[in-house]
C-alpha cells in the first residue's frame, strides 16, 4: 500500500513552532509617540458557576485599578479610531501575549508566539486602529487552553465624530457622508445609539480549568481534543442569573436607539436570537455600507425578530435596534457541539433589554 | 487506455449499482448564463480510487483512502481539477481500493457515478462521467458513496471552474475577476476597484496590482478521528448516523497538512507584495464546524455554496476576519493584501521592523489547534506573508 509521507521538516523548527516558542522582551520597533495608554498583567479568579462551583480563570488586569484585581473577563477597553495605541504588557506565571483580535498591526505587535514571540516579562505593544467596530483582545499562547481559561476581553474602537441626534449621542462608526441615503440603506448611517448591550458568551468544560500553563504543548496527550462544555456564560455571569445580573442586562428609555456587540468566545456553535427586530450594522470590526473607493461592498442587513444568527467562534457582530419599543427582549444564545450540532444540555443564555 | 478505446465502454457505469446513501443528483444549472453553453472544449481526466497509510504530524500512521491521477502519487486532498466554464469534463474513474466507492461532483447536474466494485486490475473496468461545466466558482468532488464516511477519510477534492469571461471591466480586459461579469454587481465592482490607487480623484484603498487569473490558494479543511480510521480499514461497517456519533478526530488539517508543515507548504501559504490580492477556495470536508481566523488583513466573502454546492454569488461582500465554515460549506473569499490597516498612518514608517511580515489563519474553534490531545498548534493553521511593500503593475 502506498504511504503518504508528511514533509521533511527541520526538528529544530518543529521545536520552536510548537513546543518551545521564542519568548523576549525586545523594545517596540519603530516605536512613536502615544496617544492612549493602557497596561495589562496576568491575573486569575475565582468565578462562580451555576451549580455553586467555583472554577479557576485566568485573565488580564489592570493594574492601576485600586485595591483589588478588576474581574473577570478582562476589562474592557475603549480607544478611539485613529490613535497611537500603547500597552505595556507584564505577564507573570510565565509567557504570555496579547493578541488585539480584528486589530491588523505589524507581526511584532500581533502577539502570536510563532509568527513573532511571546513576552517573557514586558512588551510595549503598538498598533493604530483605522477602523471604528467590536474587537476582542486576548493571550495566543498555548491558545486552546488560554482562551477557555478566560484570557479574553472585549476591545471597541469608537468613531472621531459625535453624533448630532441628542437623543442618540453615540455613533458605532464615522459615516462617511453624514447626508448620504445610499450609504448604508435601511438605517441611519452610523448607527447612532443611545444604550449599549455588550455580550461575550463562553462556554467552560471545568475538567480544563485543572491544567497547568502549558499543558500539552511538548507532544503529551492532555485531553484538549475532549471539550465537553457543563457551564454557559455571558460576561463572566453563569446562566442561571443573566437575565437579573446588571453586566447582562441594559436597561433604556423606549425610543432610543440601542447597539448589541455579539462575541462567540466559546468553543460551541452558537446561535443567537432576538425577540426584536434589529440590524445587522457591522460584521468583524467593519461596518455594512457601500463607497468603492473606500473599498467596502455592503449593505446593512435586517435581522427580523426570532431568527437565527449564527456566530462563529471569535467573530462578532453589532446589531442595531432603531427606536427600540417600550418592553424586555431576550437575546438568546444557544450553544451546539460543534461536531454533532447538538444543544449541549443547558446549552443556553440569555441576556435582556429592558425599555421602559 | 486511448480515447478511442474507452469509448467502448463508455457507458459501462451504468450496470452499477445505484448506492442509498449517495448525494442525489441536483439539478445545479439554474443559471441564465449563455456562457454556461457548451463550448466544445473538452477536458478529460483520468482518476483513480486507492487505499493509503498517511504519516500524520507526530509520525503516527493512520489508513485512508485517496485520489490520484491514474498510476500517479496519491494525495489527500485529491488533485485539482481546473476546468473552463462550457467545457465538457469527462472524468473517468478506476477504483484501485479494496472497498466499494464512488465519485461525485457537488454541484454540476450528470456528474455522478456510484457503487464502484474494486478493480480486477485487467483496466478496463472503469466509469466515466460526462459533463459541461457550469457557473463559474469552486466545487467540491468526492466519494458520494458511503456518505459522509468515505469523504472524511479522504476521498473529497476540489473542482474549479473558470470563467469564460471573467473580466470585471468589459473588453478592456485589465480586471481579469474569477466569475462571469454578471455574478454579482459588487463582486464586480471589487474587482474593478483592485489595483486602482485613487477613484474618482480621492485615494482609494487598493493600490497595487488587479487580481491576475490564477492567484489563488485553495483550502480545504478536514479533520481525522484515526480509531475511526482504523476500524473501517479493519472491514467495519458503519451506518451513517453511528459513525457521526462515534466521530472524535484527534488531528486537524488543511490540505491534508498541520502545524508546522501546512505553514511551509508553498500551495498552502499565500504569499506575495503589498497590493497582490488573492483568491482564497475555502473547503470544508470534515464533520466539524471550523472558524477559520485570519491575522493581518481581513479577507471579502465572495460566494458561498448553497445546500446542493452550488456557489452562491453573494451581492453584500462582507469583511470578515473570521468566516464560518461548517461541514461542506465552499466559500471563496478574496484577501486582498493591503498593508496591514492598523500599522500606524505616515509620517510613521516601518523601518526597525523588516519584510516579510508573516501572520497566521487559524482555526478559532481552538480544539483544532491540537495534534492527539496537545501540541498547540499543531492543528488547522497556516501562514501568509506580505513579502514587501506595495508592488505596481
Amino acid at each position: 500500500m502506498t504511504t503518504i509521507y508528511r514533509p521533511i521538516s527541520d526538528p529544530l523548527e518543529y521545536d520552536t513552532f510548537g513546543c518551545h516558542p521564542f519568548e523576549n522582551d525586545p523594545a517596540t520597533p519603530d516605536r512613536t509617540t502615544r496617544q492612549v495608554f493602557f497596561q495589562r498583567q496576568v491575573a486569575d479568579w475565582n468565578v462562580d458557576m451555576k451549580d455553586g462551583s467555583q472554577l479557576q480563570f485566568w485573565g488580564f488586569k489592570d493594574p492601576n485599578v485600586s485595591g483589588s484585581d478588576s474581574p473577570w473577563p478582562s476589562k474592557i477597553i475603549r480607544v478611539k479610531q485613529g490613535q497611537i495605541f500603547h500597552c505595556e504588557f507584564k505577564p507573570t506565571k510565565g509567557a504570555h501575549t496579547i493578541h488585539w483580535h480584528g486589530i491588523e498591526p505589524t507581526p511584532m505587535n500581533d502577539g502570536v508566539g510563532h509568527t513573532s514571540f511571546e513576552v517573557k516579562s514586558s512588551y510595549t505593544y503598538q498598533w493604530c486602529a483605522h477602523q471604528a467596530g467590536t474587537y476582542l483582545y486576548h493571550c495566543h499562547k498555548n491558545t486552546v487552553l488560554h482562551f477557555e481559561m478566560g484570557m479574553y476581553g472585549v476591545l471597541i474602537v469608537d468613531p472621531v465624530t459625535a453624533s448630532p441626534d441628542s437623543g442618540n449621542p453615540k455613533y458605532l462608526y464615522d459615516p462617511y457622508d453624514r447626508a448620504s441615503t445610499t450609504e448604508a440603506p435601511g438605517i441611519t448611517v452610523g448607527a447612532p445609539y443611545a444604550a449599549e448591550s455588550i455580550l461575550v458568551f463562553d462556554d467552560v468544560d471545568p475538567v480544563w480549568h485543572k491544567l497547568d500553563h502549558n499543558a500539552g504543548m511538548c507532544g503529551d496527550d492532555v485531553g484538549l481534543d475532549k471539550f465537553d462544555p457543563r457551564y454557559f456564560l455571558i460576561n463572566g455571569v453563569h446562566n442561571g442569573l443573566t437575565q437579573i445580573d446588571r453586566r447582562t442586562t441594559t436597561t433604556t428609555t423606549a425610543g432610543k436607539n440601542v447597539l448589541v456587540r455579539l462575541a462567540n468566545a466559546s468553543y460551541s456553535r452558537l446561535h443567537v436570537t432576538l425577540d426584536v427586530d434589529a440590524w445587522i450594522v457591522e460584521v468583524d470590526g467593519r461596518p455594512l455600507r457601500t463607497n468603492v473607493a473606500k473599498g467596502a461592498f455592503a449593505k446593512p442587513k435586517l435581522l427580523p425578530k426570532g431568527t437565527r444568527l449564527e456566530v462563529a467562534v471569535a467573530q462578532r457582530y453589532a446589531l442595531w435596534i432603531p427606536k427600540i419599543p417600550r418592553g424586555d427582549y431576550r437575546i438568546t444564545g444557544n450553544f451546539h457541539h460543534w461536531i454533532t450540532n447538538k444543544k449541549h444540555f443547558d446549552g443556553q443564555a440569555v441576556a435582556k433589554i429592558i425599555a421602559t | 487506455m486511448r480515447r478511442r478505446e474507452f469509448l467502448r465502454y463508455g457507458g459501462a457505469f451504468a450496470a452499477f449499482t445505484a448506492v442509498s446513501t449517495s448525494f442525489p443528483s441536483f439539478s445545479a444549472a439554474q443559471t441564465t448564463d449563455p456562457a454556461d453553453a457548451p463550448t466544445g472544449e473538452e477536458a478529460d481526466f483520468d482518476l483513480e480510487i486507492v487505499d493509503v497509510d498517511v504519516e500524520l504530524i507526530d509520525g503516527s500512521v493512520v489508513p485512508m483512502y485517496a485520489f490520484a491521477h491514474a498510476g500517479k502519487t496519491p494525495t489527500i486532498p485529491g488533485p485539482i481539477l481546473r476546468v473552463k466554464q462550457g467545457d465538457t469534463v469527462r472524468i473517468d474513474i478506476r477504483n484501485s481500493s479494496s472497498r466499494s466507492h464512488g465519485f461525485q461532483i457537488l454541484g454540476q447536474d450528470n456528474a455522478s457515478a456510484s457503487g464502484l466494485d474494486p478493480s480486477d486490475g485487467d483496466g478496463e473496468d472503469k466509469a466515466r462521467i460526462e459533463f459541461v461545466a457550469t457557473k463559474p466558482g469552486t466545487y467540491f468532488y468526492v466519494d458520494g458513496d458511503n456518505m459522509p464516511i468515505n469523504r472524511v477519510l479522504g476521498l473529497h477534492g476540489a473542482l474549479i471552474v473558470e470563467p469564460k469571461n471573467g473580466f470585471a471591466d468589459g473588453a478592456a480586459k485589465k480586471k481579469p475577476m474569477p466569475y462571469a461579469p454578471a455574478s454579482s454587481a459588487s463582486i464586480k465592482s471589487l474587482f474593478g476597484a483592485l489595483g486602482e490607487a485613487a477613484i474618482g480623484g480621492k485615494p482609494a484603498r487598493f493600490p497595487g496590482k488587479a487580481w491576475q487569473a490564477g492567484r489563488e490558494y485553495i483550502w480545504i479543511f478536514n479533520q481525522i478521528d484515526p480509531v475511526l480510521c482504523r476500524r473501517v480499514a479493519a472491514g467495519e461497517n458503519f451506518s451513517a448516523s453511528d459513525f457521526q456519533e462515534q466521530f472524535h478526530p484527534r488531528y486537524f488539517t488543511i490540505n491534508g497538512l498541520c502545524g508546522l508543515d501546512s505553514a511551509h507548504d508553498k500551495a498552502t501559504c499565500p504569499t506575495g507584495n503589498t497590493g497582490e490580492p488573492a483568491l482564497l477556495r475555502t473547503m470544508n470536508a470534515g464533520l466539524a464546524t471550523h472558524s477559520p481566523h485570519i491575522h493581518g488583513n481581513h479577507v471579502f466573502v465572495l460566494t458561498q455554496s448553497n445546500a446542493n454546492g452550488v456557489p452562491v454569488y453573494q451581492q453584500d461582500l462582507f469583511e470578515h476576519d473570521v468566516w464560518l465554515m461548517p461541514p461542506m460549506m465552499v466559500k471563496d473569499v478574496l484577501l486582498p493584501f493591503t498593508a496591514p490597516p492598523d500599522i500606524p498612518p505616515a509620517p510613521w514608517r516601518m523601518s526597525q521592523e523588516k519584510y516579510p511580515l508573516r501572520y497566521p489563519m487559524h482555526c478559532h474553534n481552538e480544539i483544532s489547534q491540537t495534534s492527539a490531545g496537545g501540541s498547540y498548534p499543531m492543528g488547522l493553521v497556516t501562514d501568509w506573508h506580505i513579502d514587501g511593500p506595495l508592488a505596481t503593475s
